[in-house]
């Protein structure tokens, strides 16, 4: 009985080692997961800040895997049907206006999404702090009874981003806190922050979050969380052009 | 012959009867031709510089491409024939200097900034002497081989990234399936080239590297040749269609550029043009001189005609003054063009102008460049014209009525 607890408690050692000391990539793995889920779909609004004029815009997000994704703008009515399409690395988007489907081309995507603080690359490719970073767990805090990692990554030297370094604040329960991102010489450069956390539809989920640059305090993109659907089934027939152009809503 | 001489030494002498009138007529003729050619040589050097620049900006006097690349240059539209193929028929065909390249529009981003760039695929020891950079003047290191990893920019374009040698910038394309190209590139050099246009808008990286990137294989944009003398390019030009498939373009740097290949036909025209106007001014002063002088000797010349002087004789003396007033002029003005080009030799510094020189494409030293043609074609149009113009005074002054013309009172 001695011997079986010992052999036991060597099997374990493994285990307890990973919980004392957490692997920061599988953190950032998991926070990811916990904020896409296996499938989505949202109902968001997103408000555009600028020193001279505000806007916002509703808009309804499906979200399947890793990689794709689909957002269509539903007020105001200007801009209703407005729509954006990821499937794996490429991006398409639909405006009624003109009624066309168009690639976005890569000169475009370091351009601005929706006229927003999001760059169409951020919007395209959320996910690639996955395998496109080395990360390492900088501290482990305490706020409000949670434990807060603080996970430091850096992008692979060929890999397609300009930081030099990003810093993630993760709480415990896998909600990003807050995002930010350095230029090469270490200097913070823009930011993405959690202002509110909600429970929806029985996870903790950032329902409120702005995307703001350093240097211009009174310029950002808020976006606001208001209802989520996690793990749903979706047919992978919506993330097509067919339905970009012509919905298929529910 | 000794009638002749007898002409020649009469229009010396008139010549400088009013020696006055003759030196301010001999100034005017000098600077008129002085201008000619100083200003010939001047634009020359202009154009001269505008495609030498031009042409660095599409180093290969020379060049082959997928004949849809012109329009679209679109990486679907490569060279059929694999690199390693045209790098076997280039290879023993005695050419001066050729490179195959990869040239892709992209977009180039950083931390702060984004720009769309011209990205080029080199072997940098195929480039050696067929670019525009100057690699004696770059920050940190130039590329080193075909398969380097990292890119060198122009000096300007770091600037508008803030970015600087040693940092990682991402550069975006897209692929023959016109899926998305990108990946992340440290810079390790940053050069300078003779135009700002340049700095901004080329991006270097190497050749195999960017095959891997765009996902093209062995394969390439575009063959640039050069050989070595701009102005004569078809030599080269039929040995490399002689060497290449049929169905990809081979054109000149005329064709590719068909502004500076216009110029340079424009520009032989122009100076003509230039040297007809200035000599239309110039010849209204030596028609005016020799009426004047016709005009004044109305008795004289009466009395030669009385005496038995024939009138081609008089016609030949007028005619025989205003050449020696013309060939005196135009020594003159050759030795004074000479003098001022020759310490200006080194090139004029035009640098405050520099912008406004650079939208036209020149740089901002200027080097005048004295051509004989364009000396000869100044010095013939003035002796032919000249000659033509005092045709008309002589004539009148051959067909003088002798009685009439002596006791015509002054």
């Amino acid at each position: 009985m001695r011997y079986l607890a010992i052999a036991a408690s060597w099997l374990l050692l493994p285990a307890l080692a990973l919980t004392a000391e957490p692997d920061a990539s599988q953190i950032v793995r998991d926070t990811i997961d916990n904020w896409r889920g296996v499938s989505s779909y949202s109902e968001m609004t997103m408000t555009i800040h600028r020193p001279d004029w505000e806007r916002s815009m509703t808009m309804r997000g499906w979200t399947k895997g890793d990689d794709q994704s689909l957002v269509r703008v539903t007020a105001p009515q200007k801009d209703r049907g407005n729509g954006t399409l990821i499937d794996g690395n490429s991006m398409w988007s639909f405006s009624p206006k003109v009624n066309r489907v168009i690639k976005v081309p890569s000169s475009m995507m370091a351009q601005s999404w929706m006229g927003s603080d999001f760059s169409n690359k951020d919007i395209a490719k959320s996910d690639d702090i996955i395998d496109q970073y080395d990360h390492t767990l900088l501290s482990v805090s305490e706020e409000n009874g949670f434990k807060v990692y603080e996970i430091e990554s850096v992008p692979h030297e060929e890999a397609a981003v300009v930081w030099g370094k990003e810093v993630l604040r993760i709480r415990e329960d896998h909600v990003l806190l807050e995002q930010k991102f350095f230029d090469q010489d270490g200097e913070l450069v823009k930011q993405l922050k959690t202002l509110k956390i909600a429970e929806m539809d029985g996870r903790q989920t950032a329902v409120q979050q702005r995307m703001g640059d350093v240097d211009a305090p009174d310029e950002w993109t808020e976006i606001q969380i208001l209802q989520v659907e996690f793990d749903i089934d979706i047919p992978d027939s919506t993330f097509t052009q067919s339905n970009l152009r012509n919905p298929r809503e529910r | 012959m000794r009638t002749f001489r007898i002409l020649f030494m009469l229009a010396w002498r008139n010549l400088w009867r009013n020696h006055r009138r003759t030196l301010i007529m001999l100034a005017a003729i000098g600077v008129g031709i002085w201008a000619m050619i100083f200003m010939t040589a001047l634009t020359q050097g202009m154009v001269n510089e505008m495609i030498k620049d031009g042409i660095s900006a599409l180093p290969g006097e020379v060049q082959v491409h997928n004949p849809a690349y012109l329009d679209d240059p679109n990486i679907n539209n490569l060279i059929a024939t694999p690199d390693s193929e045209l790098e076997k028929k280039f290879t023993g065909a005695g050419l001066v200097q050729w490179a195959t390249r990869i040239k892709v529009p992209a977009v180039i981003t950083s931390e702060r900034e984004s720009r769309g760039v011209t990205l080029l695929g080199i072997d940098p020891q195929r480039e050696l002497g067929m670019t525009f950079i100057d690699l004696d003047n770059i920050d940190g290191r130039f590329l080193e081989d075909a398969a380097d990893n990292a890119v060198v920019i122009g000096r300007k374009l770091a600037t508008t990234l803030e970015t600087e040698v040693g940092k990682r910038i991402v550069l975006m394309s897209q692929d023959p399936d016109n899926e998305i190209a990108d990946r992340g590139f440290r810079v390790v050099g940053l050069f300078g080239a003779s135009q700002e246009s340049f700095e901004e808008t080329y991006v270097f990286a190497g050749k195999e590297t960017l095959q891997k990137l765009l996902k093209i294989g062995d394969h390439v944009t575009e063959v640039v040749v050069s050989g070595g003398d701009y102005r004569n390019v078809e030599p080269v030009f039929e040995k490399v269609s002689a060497l290449v498939d049929e169905d990809l373009q081979v054109s000149r740097w005329t064709d590719l550029d068909s502004y500076l290949g216009t110029m340079l036909k424009v520009m032989d025209g122009f100076v003509l043009v230039w040297v007809i106007v200035i000599f239309l001014a110039l010849s209204f002063g030596l028609v005016n001189t020799l009426v004047m002088a016709v005009f004044e000797r109305v008795r004289e010349i009466g009395l030669m005609l009385a005496l038995g002087m024939r009138p081609s004789s008089i016609l030949g003396q007028i005619v025989i003054e205003s050449m020696l007033l013309l060939f005196l002029g135009m020594f003159i003005g050759n030795v004074l063009a000479w003098l001022t080009i020759i310490p200006l030799q080194g090139g004029i510094d035009i640098s405050i102008v520099a912008e406004g020189m650079e939208m036209m494409g020149a740089s901002s030293v200027l080097v005048p460049q004295l051509r004989l043609q364009d000396v000869i074609l100044a010095n013939c149009v003035v002796l032919v014209l000249g000659f033509l113009a005092s045709l008309s005074p002589a004539w009148r002054a051959s067909r003088y009525e002798p009685i009439e013309a002596i006791t015509k009172a002054n």
